[in-house]
């Protein structure tokens, strides 16, 4: 680039190498896709390279392995933190007033603290796993074939957007990353685009996010007025901040978070993510886990400084209290609207809205509480601060986590289905498009024919219910406490609090409810009793996240709940692993505090007995007579069974009334969007377009038609003979001159 | 200093063409239908030729990359002055700098790009040396230091391109030609008469310099300026305040048209409908920016205060082209009148940069007279494959391009995203820029936030009207699709290789322009700094007494 590198260099192994991360998969991509347009149908190509699988997996494998470097040297000392380097992107100029010009850079370049190392890790990981997930699922099925080398390159490129914005040294570079991830997503919904349905997703999607970005560029926009520049090291100084108007930083910040809300779908932009599930799965596992979702989440996360900074101490609340709002609303309203789904992937998808919700809430409470205490020198408020912000972002990774997990397992089902439905009706096509792979009605007892694929469903399930001791457990009560904590300090607050508990009381039910009716209960058809297992490209992913999902106990007692970039809050903190660990069980469970004592206990209550009694009171049973399951699923499907026959009550009243007709035209939202563009935008516009012709084209006619008329007043003067000319000339010439003479 | 301009430049590909076409028109058929090869292929490497020379000017001799920052305001590289007719002042006055420069640099880029897009064009040996002859032209009116050159060149623009719709267009060809050529001339009339009072008024300050002349006036472009900018410094308005706004106007009027801006724009999509690929590819790469080239090389060099009083006036005309023109490419059925209404829409950002009267505002003016140079021929090129492969331009007609024209498709997407602004293509610095300097100017000056309302919708509809015709063209189909009637149950061909390797320069160069901007913004920038320190930040301040 063309400027020199900046003087603020921190030489650092490892960090050093972070822009292979990004460049490994950007230069996979026109890789695969010259390699597939060239050997396509080529049997090496096909089989040994799987379509270019291999070439993709190289380049993820290569990023995480450096991504992990960098983690752990960021771990061991926390000494790279801040700008590794910067680069001068474009160079210009502004006039403020004054005798001079002030010139202006935009820089491109590295930057790693802890929520980048948190995000890297995330999305390197995942993005990996996803890759290995997608040569078992792309590969094996016949739609895909010699086409396939047209997702890895776009699934390349969609890492690469991601792990850039997790990596770049400024908002700019942030929201290009961003942008590229817009495409992205894009290219891989539509990637059937031969079905109207995926097209018009594809576009919806793109569109809606697109609304965000518009209001982030300009909060953008307005952030670079307030500070002469987009960098991190300059816009996050205290110094710098000090000098800023509060209500102006509030506007910049709540623009950029209308952006967050349409990357991470949340009210009232979140109507493309359940569409988005036209895309191939891993897809859907990316979108939704790994990363465009979280990109939203991390522009929230990243705005930690303002809100920490103690000149806007109490000034941008506000702004927080919004963030939580809107995260509540989307929890209940998402978890609502996937009581009703029977499509196993819009569940998550709506699953997905509802976590994010939660994660959003997280954040907004953390901002408010690193916005009103004074946590940078009191010790007490600075750990509610760090825990606050800590259990936001461990949930993020808990939640990347489960889900991704969970929309593999999915895809494993769907696909097993599919294939189990092509075999019984291989000489039967003809009823191909009535079938719904996709559909929960066609599931059911598949527990004991998909052994790991159930397994991780029911992890992942545990983990997204915050069951206690698995995955989100640990980090939905920190959001919980938290935000019942600022509502007993700002009773605005309430609203949001109340809304996450009786969230995850929904989220119980709409998990197991998902989990028996595919798992336990008969087959409901034919098909499902016919699924098989599936193959180890799936299997490894899925037997990975089960792991780490089970093992967040450890993760908690490391230290992961208190997320913070200073010494005091690090890894495996002078506690050690074992103290660590009682610490936080402890907290959680025998807390000093009665009211949050009571709290952790009625949220456990809602989310791990009230929610799933109800949803096994309704779906599932036992197995069909002679099925065989493995041992960990028995209990559950005992348990599942002797509710559901105990229990069972007649639901029909409350299915057919209008809120679950609402819940299933997704309240009707999508409805009247559409309706606003249709009615609205294309109306109009189709009104321009016919103004622009009939009456500004038209008044060109007009007067076209005029001076003909006037042409041939005019020809008449057209006598032909020279001295009628020389007297034309005369006058006119005559007539410029004086009005030359009079102007000037 | 050698003449590297005047004929290389300018005067070989006029004469050249001409001689060409004078030579094969007493020809008969057959013998010109032979001849086609032979003269494309020289046209083709005459324009590659003038590449590489331009080229080589752009690394200032292979020197270093920054051959045309930071020369001082007024000053010209490889200037060349000959007296024309001495009489009257008139010169063939010819120079560079980096105004003009990545102008001539994306014409005879744009050349051998357009000729290989329509390697194929009917009656070649007529058309291709047409091309050439209209690269003279537009050369010419870019290198011209000298009003009546300016002029003549400008006017000289016209024949080619009348002659490209007349004989190449589609079915409503002569309306949409007449209708060009009367529009636009009609326009640079008026645009003349402004010149002649220009030429008139101004003061013979240094008799002596111009002893030569009868009249004691120049048309030379550096002197004017130098004389402007003395007396607009030294307090007393060049030509009177209210003079220096009538000849702004004029002079406004026909660069407006030209770009052209709403309300005098409806022209445009006429010609572009009716146009051949090749005369679309360089009207809307080129032609249009002669209009913005105009008003930064005349009206904004001599009469800032004419300027700063007609700012709200030229933002307002920016801000309805913006708007206006995206909100009608929504309502478009056919794909080309899309096209060419998303360059009103698109120009319309460059009036915007302009009337922020800020440094980075005219950098990022002048990076989107280059971006879109580069852009919206592919967009065309795209437009006249769509065309020439299924003889329909309406969206819908043609679904499911992704599987029957996979090359097609992935150029269309990629001319679509471009154009949409997609960060690190080409387009987007200049938008991100306009932005920035749009904002910081209404904040710094106490003017309405509102206005920033018009911008961020048209970032949203050119999104959905590209998406939309995506949607319609390059998605859903699939095995289902019937090829569109216009086929008559022809099989659908892909894109041949001539437009292949045309639509793959131009994207190279889209994402070149993209991801390393500074290679043409650098000495934008330096220009733009140049001009504003040395002519408005000065005047601004002694007047308005700053900001």
């Amino acid at each position: 680039m063309s400027g020199s590198s900046s003087s603020e260099v921190v030489h650092s192994s490892m960090a050093e190498y972070a822009p292979l991360i990004i460049l490994l998969p950007m230069l996979a991509m026109p890789v695969i896709l010259f390699l597939g347009k060239v050997f396509n149908t080529n049997p090496t190509w096909k089989n040994t390279l799987k379509e270019g699988g291999i070439i993709a997996l190289v380049a993820m494998g290569a990023a995480l392995f450096i991504s992990l470097a960098i983690i752990k040297d960021y771990l061991g000392s926390f000494s790279n933190n801040g700008d590794i380097f910067s680069l001068t992107w474009l160079n210009t100029a502004i006039w403020e007033g004054g005798a001079s010009t002030t010139p202006i850079s935009f820089g491109f370049g590295i930057y790693i603290d802890h929520i980048t190392v948190m995000l890297l890790f995330v999305a390197a990981f995942l993005c990996f796993l996803i890759n290995i997930f997608a040569i078992g699922y792309m590969n094996t099925d016949e739609i895909n074939d010699n086409r396939n080398h047209r997702f890895y390159a776009e699934f390349v490129l969609f890492c690469a957007a991601m792990l850039g914005m997790v990596l770049s040294d400024s908002f700019l570079w942030l929201f290009i990353f961003w942008e590229i991830m817009g495409l992205c997503s894009y290219l891989l919904i539509g990637f059937y685009y031969e079905r109207p349905s995926a097209a018009s997703a594809a576009k919806k999607a793109f569109m809606t996010t697109r609304i965000g970005d518009v209001f982030l560029m300009i909060g953008l926009v307005m952030l670079w007025d307030l500070f002469g520049s987009l960098d991190y090291s300059i816009v996050f100084d205290p110094a710098n901040i000090a000098l800023v108007n509060p209500g102006s930083l509030q506007m910049a910040l709540g623009m950029m978070f209308i952006g967050a809300i349409g990357k991470s779908a949340q009210f009232p932009l979140h109507v493309w993510l359940p569409d988005a599930m036209e895309g191939p799965t891993p897809v859907s596992a990316l979108i939704h886990a790994a990363t465009m979702v979280n990109a939203g989440l991390y522009l929230v996360a990243r705005m930690f400084p303002f809100f920490g900074a103690e000149s806007m101490s109490g000034e941008l609340v506000d702004l927080a209290f919004i963030i939580a709002s809107i995260g509540g609303i989307t929890a209940v309203m998402a978890a609502g609207i996937a009581f009703v789904q029977d499509d196993l992937k819009k569940v998550l998808a709506y699953s997905t809205m509802s976590q994010l919700g939660y994660i959003f809430t997280g954040l907004g409470v953390a901002l408010w509480l690193a916005n009103s205490l004074d946590w940078h020198h009191d010790s007490a408020s600075h750990t509610i601060v760090v825990v606050a912000f800590g259990a936001a972002l461990f949930h993020l990774f808990n939640h990347a986590m489960a889900k991704g997990m969970l929309f593999m397992a999915s895809g494993s089902v769907i696909h097993e289905v599919h294939h189990a439905h092509h075999h019984l009706h291989h000489d039967d096509h003809g009823d191909d498009d009535e079938f719904d792979a996709q559909s929960m009605e066609n599931m059911g007892g598949l527990a004991s024919k998909m052994p790991i694929t159930a397994t991780a469903m029911l992890v992942g399930s545990a983990s997204i219910m915050g069951l206690p001791l698995i995955g989100g457990f640990w980090s939905k009560e920190g959001i919980i406490a938290n935000a019942w904590r600022v509502a007993l300090e700002d009773p605005r607050f309430l609203f949001p609090a109340a809304c996450v508990l009786l969230g995850a009381g929904m989220t119980g039910f709409y998990m197991t409810r998902m989990w028996v009716k595919t798992f336990a209960g008969k087959p409901n058809n034919e098909v499902a009793a016919h699924v098989g297992p599936t193959n180890s490209w799936i299997k490894t992913p899925l037997f990975i996240l089960t792991f780490v999902t089970l093992s967040s106990i450890l993760l908690a007692g490391m230290g992961f709940t208190h997320w913070a970039p200073d010494s005091e809050y690090s890894f495996l903190s002078d506690k050690g692993l074992g103290a660590g660990i009682m610490y936080e069980l402890g907290h959680a469970f025998a807390n000093h505090d009665a009211f949050y004592f009571i709290l952790t206990y009625v949220a456990i209550a809602l989310s791990a007995i009230v929610g799933p009694f109800m949803a096994m009171s309704l779906f599932g049973g036992k197995l069909e007579e002679g099925e065989d399951c493995k041992p960990w699923f028995k209990p559950v499907i005992a348990l599942n069974n002797w509710v559901y026959n105990k229990y069972h009550w007649d639901n029909s009243g409350i299915a057919t009334s209008g809120l679950a007709v609402a819940l299933q035209n997704r309240l009707y939202i999508d409805k009247y969007y559409d309706l606003a563009m249709v009615k609205i935008v294309a109306g109009f516009s189709n009104k321009a377009a016919e103004v622009d012709t009939k009456i500004i084209d038209g008044a060109v006619k007009q007067i076209e038609d005029k001076s003909q008329k006037i042409s041939t007043i005019v020809r008449s003067l057209t006598t032909g003979s020279a001295r009628d000319y020389i007297l034309w000339v005369a006058i006119g010439t005559l007539l410029i001159f004086f009005f030359i003479w009079g102007v000037a | 200093m050698q003449d590297l301009i005047s004929m290389p430049l300018v005067g070989f590909p006029i004469i050249a063409s001409l001689i060409i076409m004078g030579t094969i028109s007493n020809m008969s058929e057959e013998v010109r239908e032979k001849l086609v090869n032979p003269i494309r292929w020289a046209v083709l490497i005459f324009s590659l030729v003038l590449l590489g020379l331009t080229t080589t000017m752009f690394y200032n001799f292979f020197g270093d990359l920054n051959g045309f920052e930071g020369i001082a305001f007024n000053t010209y590289e490889y200037h060349i002055r000959y007296n024309w007719v001495e009489s009257l002042g008139i010169h063939w006055s010819v120079g560079l700098d980096a105004l003009s420069f990545p102008m001539v640099w994306l014409t005879t880029l744009l050349l051998p790009v357009t000729i290989i897009a329509t390697w194929n064009e009917k009656n070649g040996a007529f058309y291709h040396p047409l091309l050439l002859l209209m690269g003279g032209a537009l050369i010419g009116v870019f290198v011209a230091l000298d009003l009546f050159m300016f002029y003549v060149f400008w006017e000289l623009t016209l024949i080619p391109m009348f002659f490209l719709i007349l004989k190449w267009g589609g079915e409503d060809r002569k309306y949409a030609a007449q209708k060009f050529f009367i529009y636009t001339f009609t326009a640079s009339v008026v645009m003349l008469l402004g010149l002649v009072t220009l030429y008139f008024l101004q003061n013979p300050l240094e008799p002596l310099a111009h002893s030569g002349t009868m009249t004691g006036r120049t048309f030379d472009i550096s002197s004017i300026v130098s004389h402007a900018h003395q007396a607009n410094m030294g307090g007393n308005w060049f030509l009177g305040a209210s003079m220096q706004k009538i000849i702004f106007a004029m002079l406004m009027l026909g660069f407006l048209v030209k770009l052209p801006a709403v309300p005098f724009h409806t022209w445009l999509p006429d010609a572009h409908v009716q146009a051949p690929t090749g005369g679309s590819m360089l009207l809307a790469g080129v032609m249009l920016k002669m209009g913005a080239y105009g008003m930064f090389r005349l009206p904004i060099a001599l009469f800032p205060h004419a300027l700063e009083y007609f700012q709200l006036v030229l933002m307002a005309i920016g801000m309805v082209s913006l708007v206006w023109g995206s909100i009608v490419c929504l309502g478009q059925t056919n794909l080309k009148k899309m096209v060419a209404y998303s360059s009103v829409s698109h120009m319309g950002v460059i009036c915007i940069g302009i009337a922020t009267m800020q440094p980075m505002g005219w950098a990022a003016a002048l990076f989107m007279m280059f971006a879109h140079g580069i852009i919206s021929p592919h967009l065309f090129a795209v437009c006249g494959a769509f065309k020439h492969h299924y003889h329909s331009m309406e969206i819908g007609s043609m679904r499911g391009m992704a599987k029957h024209s996979p090359w097609l498709a992935t150029s269309m997407m990629f001319a679509w995203m471009a154009s949409l602004g997609l960060p690190l293509l080409a387009g987007f610095v200049a938008e991100l820029m306009v932005l920035i300097a749009l904002w910081h100017f209404l904040v710094a000056e106490g003017w309405s936030v509102l206005w920033m309302v018009g911008p961020a919708l048209v970032l949203a509809v050119t999104a959905a009207y590209y998406l939309w015709s995506m949607q319609r063209t390059i998605f859903e189909g699939g095995d289902e699709t019937q090829p569109p009637a216009s086929m008559d149950g022809q099989p659908i061909p892909d894109i041949g290789n001539h437009e292949k390797l045309a639509m793959f320069v131009l994207a190279m160069f889209t994402i070149l322009f993209g991801v390393m901007p500074w290679i043409a913004l650098d000495m934008m920038n330096d220009w733009s700094i140049q001009i504003f320190e040395g002519l408005i930040m000065p005047i601004l301040g002694n007047f308005n007494g700053g900001v």
